[in-house]
C-alpha cells in the first residue's frame, strides 16, 4: 500500500523532473551548436517559477483556464500507463491501444482552452496541430500494430519484458524503429514540424493569449509531454529499462539525436508535413508490418 | 398465449392515433399524449426487459405464420429505440413550437410514434413478412418526418425514399425467392432452407437482403441519401434517424449474418480470407472504406448537421465492421458500438438542434463563442464529441477498443489501420464542431442568446449520464450482449463490470481506473492552479492582434475553411464522387425516357388509339386463325 502511494506520487514527479532536465539541457546544447554560451542551465526552472508567481493573470473564461489544467491532468494520467524503469504501474488497466487515446486527452483539453481565447492565431494553431497529428498518426498506428503483432500482446509491460537481454525491437524491427523515431520527433513539434507554434506565422499559435500562471502550467505540461513521447519510444523500441538511471540515459540518447536534427532543419508547410508523413514513413512502416506478418 | 409483445408493439401505434385526435382538442393534449405514450412504451419495455419470448403467433399470411419473438439482442435494440424516441418527443415539444400549422404538428407527432412502433416491430419480428411489413412502415413514416424540415428537405426526402424503395425491392425479391422454396418465412425455417439450398441461391439471398440493409445503414456506396436527409430533417428528427433508424440496417445485417445464416454455413459455401467468409470480408472492406472516406468528408463540411451526418456514416462503418468480423469480440464490439453511437450521436444532434433553436443557423462559420451564453449545451456537446472521438473514459472508446482488438487478433491489419485513421480523423471534425459553435469570438448578433428551456435540456442530461455510465461500466451492456450472443452460437468473452481482463483480448482494460486517475490528477492540478494568484477576466476584444485594436465590428475569428490546408492534401480523393456516378445513371435514364420512350408514349391520343387498333387487330387475327390468346 505504502509502495503504491509512493509510486502514485513519485512517478509524475520523476517524469516531470526528467522532462524539465531535457528542457534545460536542450537550451545549452542549442546554444553551443549556434556558438553561443547560452543561459545558465537552470534557466527553464526560473522561467516556470517566474510565470507561476506572476501577480497579474488574465483569463478569457472558464474553459480558457481549464485548458492548461486538463493538459496537466491528461499528462499525469498518461505517465501512469507507460512502464517506467521496471515499474509497470497501471499498464494492467489500459493497453497500448488505450494509451494512444489517453495521450490525446491532455492535448484535446489544451485545444479547448486555446479555442476559448477568441484569437484566430490560436485557432489556426489548433487546426495545424490536429492536422499534423492526423499526419503522423497513420505511420504511428502502423508501427504500433507491427509491435503488437511481433510480441502477440498489446500490454506494454509484456512488450518491455519480451525485449529483455538486449533483444530490442530496434534490432528485430529496425524499419519500424526508424519510423517510430520520425513520428516521436513530429509529435514533439521540433523543426521541421514546429508548424503548430510557428512564432513568425501565428504568434506561437495556441499559446498566443496565455500568460502568467497559465503559461507556466503549459510549460510544465510540455515537460510532461517530452517525457511521455520519448518514454513510449524507449519502451517500445529500446527495451525499456530495469532502473531509472539506464532509463534516463536511453531517453537522453534519443533526445540528443533529436536536438541534432532540430537545429539544422527549416519548417514544413502544414500540408507538406502531412504529405511527408503519408509518403515515406507510411511506406517504410508498411514494409516493416508486412515483414512481421510474413515472419 | 402471452399478449405482452403485442401490447408493446401496439402502444405506439394506438398512441400515435390518439395523439393525432388529441391535437384536434388542444395542442397541450397532443403534447402530453405524445410524451405519455412514448413513456408508456418505454415502461412496458422495461417491464418485460430481458425476458425471452420464444415466439408469439399474432396472425398468418399466405400460410406463413407471423411471429413476434425476443432474445437479449432484441432487448438491446428495443432499449435504443424506445428511450431515444421518448427523448426526441420530449425535445420536440419546445423545439417544434415555432411551427404555426397545427395540422402539420399533429401528424408530426403521430409519425414520430409510428416510426417508433415500426422499429419495435422490426426488432420483435420473428419472420420475414412481419419484418418486411414494419420495415416499409418505417421507411414511409420516416420519409414524412424528413420532409417536415422545410423546402430543401423535399429533395432530400425524395432521394431517401427512392433509395429505400430500391432496397425494399431487393429485399422483397429475396423474400419471394425464399418463400417459393420454403413456403414459410419464420426465421428457423428460412435458416434451414438456406442451409440446404445450393450455394448460389444462398449467396443471392444474402446479397439481395444485404442491399436493403446497406441502404438503410448507409454503408458506402449506398450512403448518398444520408447526408441530405439527416441534415435537412427537423432537429429532433435527426437524432432519431442517425441514432436509431440506421441501426435497423445494422440489426438486419446481424440477423442475416448470424440468425438466418450461421457462421459455419457461410464458411462452407464460400472461400475464406483471414478466416472470414469472402462475402463478409467484402462487407468489412466496404465498412472500412465508409469509415475513412466519410471521415474525410466530415472534416471538410461547413454545416454542423451535415458534418454530423457524415460522421454517422463513418461510425456506422465501425458497427458493420465489428459485426462482419465474425469473432465474439468483434461482433460484441459492433453491437455495443451500435448502442453507444445511438447515445452519443443523439446527444450531439440534440445539442446542435438546441443551438439552431436559439440562433437559427447551422452554418458553422456564422456561429462562435456561444460557450458563455449556452454553457449547458456546451457541456452536452463536449461530452458527445469526447465519446465520438473514442477518448476514454466515455462510452465510444470501449466499443471501438473492442473492434480494434478483434481485428488485431485476426491480423486484419489493413482494416485495422483504416479504423484507426477514421478515429483520429474524428478528432479533427469534432474539434471543428465545438470550436466553430462554442469557442472563438462571439458575434454581436448572438449577444442575447440564452440556454435552451428545461424541457430541451432534460433529454441532453439523460444522454450525458448514459454516455458516462456506459463508458465507465461497459459490463452493464456486455451482460446483455454476451447473453444474447450465446443464443446465436458465439463463444462467451471474458469481461467484468469495468472492462476486460487480459486473455480473450490482447491487453487488459479497466476503464474505472482510467476515469478515477484522471479525476484525481485533475483535482490535484486544479488545487495547484488555485495556489497562485487569481486571474483577472478580460473581454474577448482585449486580445492580441499585432498592435491592432479589436472592436466589436471587426470579425476576428478563424472558422471558415478550418482545415483548408488538409483539404489540399486529400483533394485527389474527392475527384471520385459516388453521387456523381448515380446522377450519371439518373441522367441516362432521363435521356432514355425523353428520347426513346417518348417515341412510344407520345402523349397523343391518336397514337394511343392506333396502338389499340393494332393490338385488337392482331388479337382478332390470332383468334380467327384458330389460335388462343391465353
Amino acid at each position: 500500500m505504502v509502495k503504491m502511494i509512493l509510486i502514485a506520487i513519485g512517478a509524475p514527479l520523476v517524469a516531470f523532473a526528467i522532462g524539465l532536465s531535457f528542457m534545460m539541457i536542450k537550451r545549452k546544447i542549442v546554444a553551443r551548436i549556434q556558438r553561443r554560451y547560452g543561459p545558465t542551465i537552470i534557466q527553464p526552472i526560473y522561467d516556470v517559477l517566474k510565470l507561476l508567481v506572476k501577480e497579474d493573470n488574465i483569463s478569457h473564461g472558464v474553459i480558457f483556464s481549464l485548458g492548461p489544467i486538463i493538459a496537466i491532468a491528461g499528462s499525469i494520467l498518461a505517465v501512469f500507463f507507460i512502464p517506467m524503469a521496471g515499474f509497470s504501474m497501471l499498464t494492467g488497466s489500459g493497453d497500448l491501444i488505450a494509451l494512444l487515446y489517453i495521450m490525446a486527452i491532455g492535448s484535446l483539453g489544451m485545444a479547448l482552452g486555446a479555442g476559448d481565447s477568441a484569437n484566430p492565431n490560436a485557432s489556426i494553431g489548433i487546426s495545424r496541430a490536429l492536422t499534423l497529428m492526423f499526419g503522423y498518426d497513420l505511420p504511428l498506428v502502423i508501427i504500433v500494430i507491427s509491435v503488437a503483432l511481433q510480441y502477440h500482446t498489446t500490454n506494454l509491460s509484456d512488450i518491455v519484458a519480451a525485449q529483455a537481454n538486449g533483444n530490442w525491437t530496434l534490432w528485430t524491427l529496425p524499419l519500424s524503429a526508424i519510423v517510430g523515431f520520425v513520428v516521436t520527433y513530429g509529435a514533439l513539434g521540433e523543426h521541421p514540424f514546429d508548424i503548430v507554434t510557428a512564432p513568425h506565422e501565428v504568434a506561437t499559435g495556441p499559446m498566443v493569449e496565455y500568460g502568467g500562471k497559465h503559461l507556466g502550467f503549459l510549460m510544465i505540461s510540455h515537460a510532461f509531454h517530452i517525457y511521455i513521447e520519448i518514454a513510449l519510444f524507449v519502451d517500445l523500441f529500446l527495451g525499456g529499462a530495469s532502473n531509472i538511471l539506464i532509463f534516463y540515459l536511453k531517453m537522453f540518447a534519443v533526445f540528443f539525436i533529436m536536438i541534432m536534427f532540430d537545429e539544422v532543419l527549416p519548417r514544413f508547410k502544414i500540408d507538406d508535413a502531412v504529405r511527408f508523413y503519408w509518403k515515406w514513413p507510411t511506406v517504410v512502416a508498411l514494409i516493416s508490418l508486412i515483414i512481421v506478418l510474413v515472419k | 398465449m402471452n399478449m405482452s409483445l403485442e401490447l408493446l408493439l401496439a402502444t405506439p401505434f394506438i398512441g400515435g392515433l390518439l395523439t393525432y385526435i388529441g391535437g384536434k382538442v388542444h395542442r397541450w393534449v397532443r403534447n402530453i399524449f405524445a410524451v405519455l405514450f412514448s413513456l408508456l412504451t418505454l415502461g412496458e419495455m422495461s417491464l418485460f426487459y430481458n425476458t425471452t419470448f420464444k415466439g408469439d403467433v399474432w396472425g398468418s399470411l399466405f400460410g406463413s405464420k407471423l411471429i413476434l419473438q425476443t432474445n437479449p439482442i432484441t432487448w438491446l435494440f428495443l432499449l435504443i429505440v424506445t428511450s431515444i424516441s421518448l427523448l426526441v418527443i420530449v425535445f420536440s415539444v419546445d423545439d417544434m413550437k415555432h411551427e404555426e400549422d397545427h395540422i402539420v404538428l399533429d401528424s408530426y407527432y403521430m409519425q414520430l410514434l409510428f416510426v417508433e412502433g415500426a422499429m419495435i416491430g422490426i426488432v420483435l419480428a420473428g419472420d420475414l413478412i412481419t419484418f418486411f411489413m414494419f420495415w416499409e412502415i418505417m421507411s414511409w413514416t420516416s420519409y414524412f418526418l424528413i420532409v417536415h424540415g422545410g423546402k430543401k428537405s423535399m429533395d432530400a426526402g425524395y432521394k431517401y425514399i427512392i433509395m429505400s424503395i430500391i432496397g425494399a425491392y431487393a429485399m422483397f425479391v429475396a423474400i419471394a425467392m425464399i418463400y417459393s422454396k420454403a413456403h414459410s418465412l419464420v426465421y428457423p425455417d428460412v435458416a434451414l432452407v438456406l442451409s440446404q439450398s445450393s450455394p448460389t441461391f444462398t449467396i443471392w439471398i444474402i446479397i439481395l437482403l444485404g442491399v436493403g440493409f446497406f441502404v438503410k445503414a448507409a454503408v458506402m456506396p449506398l450512403h448518398t441519401w444520408l447526408p441530405d436527409a439527416h441534415s435537412e430533417a427537423p432537429s429532433p428528427v435527426s437524432p432519431l434517424l442517425s441514432g436509431v433508424l440506421i441501426k435497423m440496417g445494422a440489426y438486419g445485417l446481424f440477423i442475416i449474418f448470424y440468425g438466418l445464416m450461421s457462421a459455419n454455413l457461410a464458411k462452407n459455401i464460400m472461400p475464406s480470407i483471414f478466416s472470414t467468409p469472402v462475402l463478409l470480408y467484402i462487407v468489412q472492406w466496404l465498412a472500412a472504406l465508409s469509415i475513412v472516406l466519410a471521415t474525410f468528408l466530415a472534416i471538410m463540411q461547413e454545416d454542423a448537421k451535415r458534418l454530423l451526418a457524415y460522421s454517422s456514416i463513418s461510425q456506422i462503418g465501425y458497427v458493420v465492421l465489428g459485426l462482419a468480423t465474425g469473432t465474439s469480440l468483434g461482433v460484441a464490439g459492433g453491437l455495443f458500438h451500435a448502442l453507444n453511437h445511438a447515445i452519443f450521436k443523439s446527444l450531439l444532434f440534440l445539442a446542435v438542434g438546441a443551438v439552431i433553436y436559439r440562433t437559427g443557423t447551422r452554418n458553422l462559420s456564422d456561429l462562435g463563442g456561444l460557450v458563455k451564453k449556452m454553457p449547458f449545451t456546451f457541456v452536452a456537446l463536449v461530452v458527445g464529441i469526447i465519446a465520438l472521438a473514442g477518448v476514454p473514459p466515455l462510452n465510444g472508446f470501449v466499443s471501438k477498443w473492442m473492434i480494434y482488438e478483434a481485428l488485431l487478433q485476426k491480423k486484419e491489419v489493413f482494416l485495422l489501420i483504416m479504423a484507426f485513421v477514421g478515429s483520429t480523423g474524428a478528432f479533427l471534425y469534432v474539434y471543428r464542431l465545438v470550436h466553430s459553435i462554442f469557442l472563438g469570438q462571439l458575434s454581436q448578433k448572438h449577444e442575447n442568446v440564452k440556454d435552451v428551456p428545461i424541457l430541451m435540456q432534460i433529454p441532453m442530461w439523460v444522454l450525458v449520464i448514459a454516455t458516462v455510465i456506459y463508458g465507465i461500466f461497459p459490463g452493464l451492456a456486455m451482460d446483455v450482449i454476451v447473453k444474447g450472443m450465446k443464443m446465436f452460437g458465439f463463444a462467451p468473452i471474458a469481461y467484468n463490470l469495468y472492462g476486460f481482463p487480459q486473455g480473450s483480448t490482447m491487453g487488459a482494460l479497466k476503464v474505472i481506473n482510467i476515469a478515477s486517475v484522471l479525476m484525481i490528477s485533475f483535482v490535484v492540478a486544479w488545487i495547484f492552479f488555485l495556489l497562485f494568484s487569481k486571474s483577472r477576466k478580460v473581454s474577448q476584444y482585449d486580445n492580441y492582434a499585432a498592435g491592432q485594436v479589436v472592436t466589436p465590428e471587426l470579425k476576428y475569428n478563424y472558422s471558415f475553411g478550418f482545415y483548408m490546408s488538409f483539404g489540399r492534401v486529400i483533394k485527389p480523393i474527392f475527384k471520385i464522387s459516388i453521387e456523381r456516378i448515380y446522377n450519371y445513371w439518373v441522367d441516362a435514364a432521363k435521356i432514355f425516357g425523353d428520347y426513346y420512350m417518348r417515341r412510344v408514349y407520345t402523349g397523343n391520343l391518336e397514337t394511343y388509339n392506333s396502338y389499340i387498333v393494332i393490338v385488337v387487330t392482331i388479337a382478332a387475327a390470332a383468334v380467327l386463325l384458330g389460335g388462343k390468346i391465353w
